[in-house]
């Protein structure tokens, strides 16, 4: 291990070749830091996919600032430019990774895989690799090849106060025998009767099992397969007015007590088996083949409370909250009476009055049920999930080619198919009796006898039991394939590549209900749509002596959009987005690198443009009691900023750091949008006003000082990071021309467009310790990870603005007046973390 | 391989490690999570005592609302709700003697207070008042009565026993145009053998599109029979896109007044039927 960790930090200190600048790295980092790393990750982030938090870990032996700020700045959500996770491709042994629907990765499917997930391939944007054309936000490629793993036992226990408390971990390779047999196994169960957020539970099984045989210099095989059945429950976002109430920013609204127990209204369920198996072949000395053929079935569920012919009963509903009856934010507001001053406090009161007061009161909503029951009415509250289950294959092969000592050709290709499936079951009819098939949010608009209510015409009015399906359930079915190839090359000044793909993607859906709304367009299979993308990159490095080194990168790209943004309302009919088209990338980035005894130091600047981008989204709309489904099209959208990542080495021992982004990324146009309303089922074209708009939900400036003592077996860090510019999920309803202009925010010429609401930076101190003792049998490490030492608990992760209106409305559309609560005052946001920490005890035999 | 069995024993025990989000046993509800339990059962008067001892009240020319600062209570049965959304954030309770509407503001009411349930309700600092003369127990509202807030109510009412729907159908009486209307007001009646004089069978309740004016947003539609009473329905009721049923029928329903017309609410669309 001390060698190890000496060898890394003499990796990480001393300068590196030009190559690493522009083509792959097998990405190692201290053995420590990556496993904390991807430890935060899968224990924190990316496991909702409700949630706009997934992160990127990208990383870099070159780069510093590439190599560090994946986990370094994790606890803050950051994401590598501000990219959408789908732009950050996921390959092991090969073979994508990324889901076909979103395009995005979930570490939640490794979770728990530490030990196997060490051996990467990474490479950042404008660095070439082996398996596939650079992606926008890098690409990493996980070697699962039981013959590459070290031989032994390794056992490793952890005690954190996260999303889980314990995590015991078993690892067993054999390393390869004298015959070419290699096995491995992993088994890690990570568990939390309560996590950080009150409320939260943690149930997680892991289980890794691969063989190998390598049959001759030439050929191997391998088989492994994993997957970690996970059970877990949720925190929700709130509003301030709620974290103020309950006095803690982790205040948890999903969670109630029934019969005093606490119980989840959100758990997820989630398993996705794979098994992968491997083909190598090394065809000569400068040729090899590797071709991986993938399957997987991923199951994921995750339930939520819901109501019909009620009142939302989350316990956070703003009809609970003291401001809904007291304007707040205008003292002078002719609203503020002093009946209006006594409800605020009959509600704070109530609210304060007891901690169950403010959670689900799960008795009631049975009771209630019971009532509802008794009256021959459907069930009032249920639970109900939504199941997003996905069968994929896929096929890689990629040919790696040294044409001569200094360029090589590598190429390949990918074959995927995917079949998701989505539908919505009732899960608990909490004490109800009855339930039926009926779009409820219709009710009313159309008559009770109207096709229109009905989710499904071939079995109308079907009575709802628990376990059955109701309100959707349709396919996706996404085919893809894609050939890439990249040149690089070096002499003596320059090394560059430069990489190409061409690909094609087909997507249609398969409807499994003939929804009332769309009764001749959502049953059985829709037109499919097909589309032929693909692009270019290109990097130089130029080596200009003294350690210097500029480099240069350039790419443009037209990118498939994801079924996940293609289909206008898939929950209720077979519509493609209007407009749909390939969004084009353009990407380009200069940097500065520089290397000397006591100095490593690199600058990038970067800047992204993309045109057609379509987005898609799904709310419950308050203003009309229904969904929204709603498609933003022809956005263009810019990315630029300049990143740091400085060494300075005092002594052998240590360093001071500096690592660092300020950046920009923003729409830049006003966008088209089409939405439909799940009460009415008409498509609406309007125009967002959302130019301006940020990417949300990561921080676009973020400023690092570290100070890092490496030495005698010791391994301690310590740094301080300053989180700025979060801004926080934007409504475009709240900017439709039709709505600004209903609003009175529209002059005759002008919009008065509501500013994008930002959540709140600020400074977190993390540390990091660790000491590695050789045994006489083996060798023990120990490791503790603080996170947030001076407890900041004021720094927004990520949050949405409400999508319901400050006014009322009348019956034609026009303002009825002003609400006493204010939505636009009041985002629903997530907290970072308080102090959180982690200490591992790893012991190797 | 000996050491690799360890590993799938492992694997296999820790497949049986139980899900911790199990089955939940539903749990029991009585006594009813719902209200104040607390309340004890001491100065009930009737309804037909509480109208006549607030009679000024109730009748007043302009809306008027007054706190009740006596130890009163009042125990009724659920007669309406909100189960078809038609009457909203009002509830009407009746006993032997009459009939009152409590104003909630709160949605879903029905669960908790289904027709047929009965509830003692403690009167002490809720106001009473009239709406355009119809009775009501509340909080103010302007000068007159509204809705009072759900966290005040919760405190002020005891669910008492289980639901007994044929106590509710056994206070349905029939009605006639020329009953007094400060005593029957707020009672679930049945009006027979009347024609809804905009129903051809096309024409719904309370729709949306303009061919009924609306007023906050219902619909008053006329009985040929009596041109001192109306079905007033909700645009948001689940019934409100419903044709109305043409010929003789009955109707059924909670006997509202404004001023000097009867409006009728139904509860359901099935409150009216056909005329035998």
């Amino acid at each position: 291990m001390q060698k190890k960790l000496k060898l890394a930090v003499a990796a990480l200190c001393c300068a590196t070749s030009a190559a690493a600048q522009v083509t792959g790295q097998t990405g190692h980092t201290t053995d420590m830091e990556s496993e904390q790393a991807f430890t935060f990750t899968e224990a924190q982030l990316g496991e909702d996919a409700d949630m706009t938090d997934n992160v990127i870990i990208v990383n870099s032996n070159s780069n510093i600032y590439a190599s560090e700020v994946g986990y370094l700045f994790s606890p803050a959500r950051f994401r590598y430019r501000a990219l959408d996770q789908k732009y950050n491709e996921i390959f092991i042994n090969g073979a994508p990774m990324n889901d076909a629907e979103s395009g995005q990765f979930r570490y939640s499917q490794i979770g728990g895989l530490n030990n196997q997930s060490r051996d990467v391939e990474y490479s950042l944007p404008f660095e070439s690799n082996k398996f596939a054309m650079p992606a926008l936000a890098g690409s990493n490629n996980y070697n699962f090849r039981p013959s590459h793993y070290a031989a032994g036992h390794r056992f490793a226990l952890s005690g954190a106060n996260r999303n889980y408390v314990v995590r015991g971990m078993y690892t067993y390779n054999s390393g390869l025998s004298e015959k070419g047999w290699a096995f491995t196994g992993n088994v890690t169960y990570r568990w939390a009767n309560r996590g950080y957020v009150e409320g939260t539970f943690y149930n997680s099984l892991s289980y890794f099992l691969g063989v190998e045989k390598v049959f001759n210099d030439k050929h191997s095989l391998a088989l492994v397969t994993w997957g970690n059945p996970t059970e877990r429950s949720s925190q929700g976002p709130a509003t301030d007015e709620s974290y103020w109430i309950a006095n803690s920013n982790y205040y948890n609204p999903y969670w109630g007590y029934q019969d005093g127990k606490v119980r989840n209204s959100r758990v997820v369920n989630d398993f996705a088996p794979t098994a992968l198996l491997t083909w190598d072949w090394n065809i000569n000395e400068s040729m090899k083949l590797t071709t991986a053929l993938s399957g997987k079935y991923g199951m994921y569920k995750s339930t939520k409370l819901n109501y019909n012919n009620s009142e939302n009963p989350q316990p956070d509903y703003w009809k609970n909250l003291p401001s809904s009856y007291y304007n707040v934010w205008e003292a002078g507001d002719e609203a503020n009476t002093d009946e209006a001053l006594a409800n605020w406090n009959k509600a704070y009161n109530f609210l304060t009055a007891s901690k169950a007061n403010r959670q689900i009161n799960w008795n009631r909503l049975y009771a209630a049920n019971r009532g509802a029951s008794a009256q021959g009415a459907d069930a009032m509250y249920y639970i109900q999930a939504k199941n997003n289950d996905q069968l994929a294959f896929s096929l890689a092969s990629s040919l790696k080619t040294d044409l001569t000592k200094n360029t090589s050709l590598d190429m390949g290709f990918v074959l995927s198919t995917t079949k998701g499936m989505h539908y919505q079951t009732m899960e608990d009819m909490l004490g109800a009796s009855i339930y039926h098939n009926i779009n409820t949010y219709a009710l009313g608009t159309y008559a009770a006898d109207a096709e229109q209510v009905q989710y499904d015409l071939n079995n109308p009015n079907a009575v709802v039991r628990e376990g059955d399906r109701f309100g959707y359930d349709y396919n996706i079915n996404v085919n893809k394939a894609n050939v890439w190839a990249t040149y690089t090359f070096k002499n003596d000044v320059l090394t560059g590549f430069i990489s190409g793909r061409v690909g094609g993607t087909a997507m249609q859906r398969d409807g499994k209900m003939r929804n009332g709304m769309a009764k001749d367009n959502s049953f059985g299979k829709s037109g499919t749509a097909r589309f032929l993308d693909g692009g270019g990159k290109v990097g130089v490095a130029a080596d200009l002596g003294g350690g210097s080194m500029l480099t240069l990168g350039f790419g443009y790209e037209a990118k498939s959009p994801t079924a996940s943004e293609s289909f206008q309302a898939p929950e209720i009919n077979n519509n493609f987005v209007k407009n749909l088209k390939n969004e084009k990338v353009m990407s380009s980035e200069i940097g500065y690198q520089l290397d000397c005894s006591w100095l490593h130091a690199n600058i990038n600047a970067y800047y992204y443009n993309m045109t057609d981008v379509t987005e898609w989204q799904q709310f419950y709309f308050d203003n009309i009691n229904a969904f929204s489904y709603v498609s933003l099209t022809d956005i263009r959208k810019e990315a630029y900023g300049v990143e740091w990542g400085l060494d300075f080495k005092i002594t052998s021992a240590f360093s001071i750091k500096s690592f660092g982004t300020i950046s920009e990324a923003k729409n830049l146009n006003n966008s088209a949008v089409r939405y439909m309303n799940s009460n009415l089922g008409v498509m609406y074209d309007d125009i967002c006003m959302n130019k301006g708009m940020r990417e949300y939900g990561t921080p676009l400036s973020v400023y690092n000082v570290g100070l890092s003592y490496h030495a005698g077996g010791w391994f301690i860090d310590l740094n301080g990071n300053y989180y700025d510019r979060i801004y926080l999920s934007y409504a475009p309803n709240l900017r439709y021309q039709s709505t600004l202009e209903a609003n009175g925010y529209f002059d005759g010429t002008d919009y008065t467009v509501p500013e994008q609401l930002e959540g709140k930076g600020g400074f977190m101190l993390d540390a990091s310790i660790g000491k590695s003792i050789y045994l006489k049998h083996g060798q023990l490490s120990v490791n503790l990870m603080l996170t947030n030492i001076l407890n900041n608990t004021k720094i927004t992760t990520g949050g949405f603005e409400q999508s319901r209106s400050d006014v009322s409305y009348k019956d034609d559309g026009s303002v009825n007046k002003e609400r006493t609560y204010k939505f636009s005052r009041n985002p629903k946001l997530y907290y970072a973390y308080g102090i959180n920490g982690m200490l591992n005890i790893t012991y190797r035999f | 391989m000996e050491k690799a069995k360890y590993l799938l024993l492992a694997i296999v025990c820790l497949a049986f490690a139980g899900c911790m989000d199990g089955d939940w046993d539903e749990p029991s509800t009585t006594p009813s999570p719902w209200g104040n339990n607390s309340i004890e059962e001491t100065n009930v008067i009737t309804i037909a005592q509480l109208k006549d001892k607030y009679s000024s009240v109730f009748n007043a020319s302009v809306d008027q609302a007054v706190k009740v600062d006596e130890d009163l209570q009042i125990k009724a049965w659920v007669t309406g709700n909100d189960v078809t959304g038609n009457i909203y954030q009002q509830i009407s309770v009746q006993d032997e003697t009459g009939a009152i509407l409590i104003g909630i503001s709160q949605g879903g009411l029905n669960g908790y207070l289904p027709i047929g349930q009965q509830i003692l309700v403690n009167l002490k600092d809720l106001y009473v008042g009239g709406y355009r003369k119809q009775c009501q127990i509340g909080a103010p509202y302007n000068s007159g009565i509204g809705r009072m807030d759900k966290f005040t109510w919760q405190e002020h009412f005891k669910i008492i026993g289980d639901i007994d729907t044929a106590k509710v159908n056994s206070l349905i009486t029939d009605f006639s145009a020329d009953m007094d209307m400060f005593e029957n007001c707020t009672k679930l009646m049945t009006f027979r053998g009347v024609t809804l004089s905009e129903a051809d069978g096309r024409a719904a309740f309370a729709p949306k599109d303009g061919s009924v004016a609306l007023t906050a947003n219902c619909a008053n539609r006329n009985i040929d029979e009596a041109s001192n009473v109306v079905v007033r329905t909700s645009t948001y009721a689940d019934f409100a896109a419903m044709p109305m049923p043409t010929g003789k029928v009955n109707i059924t329903g909670i006997f509202t007044r404004f001023n000097n017309t009867w409006q009728i609410l139904l509860r359901s669309d099935k409150d009216i039927q056909p005329a035998e």
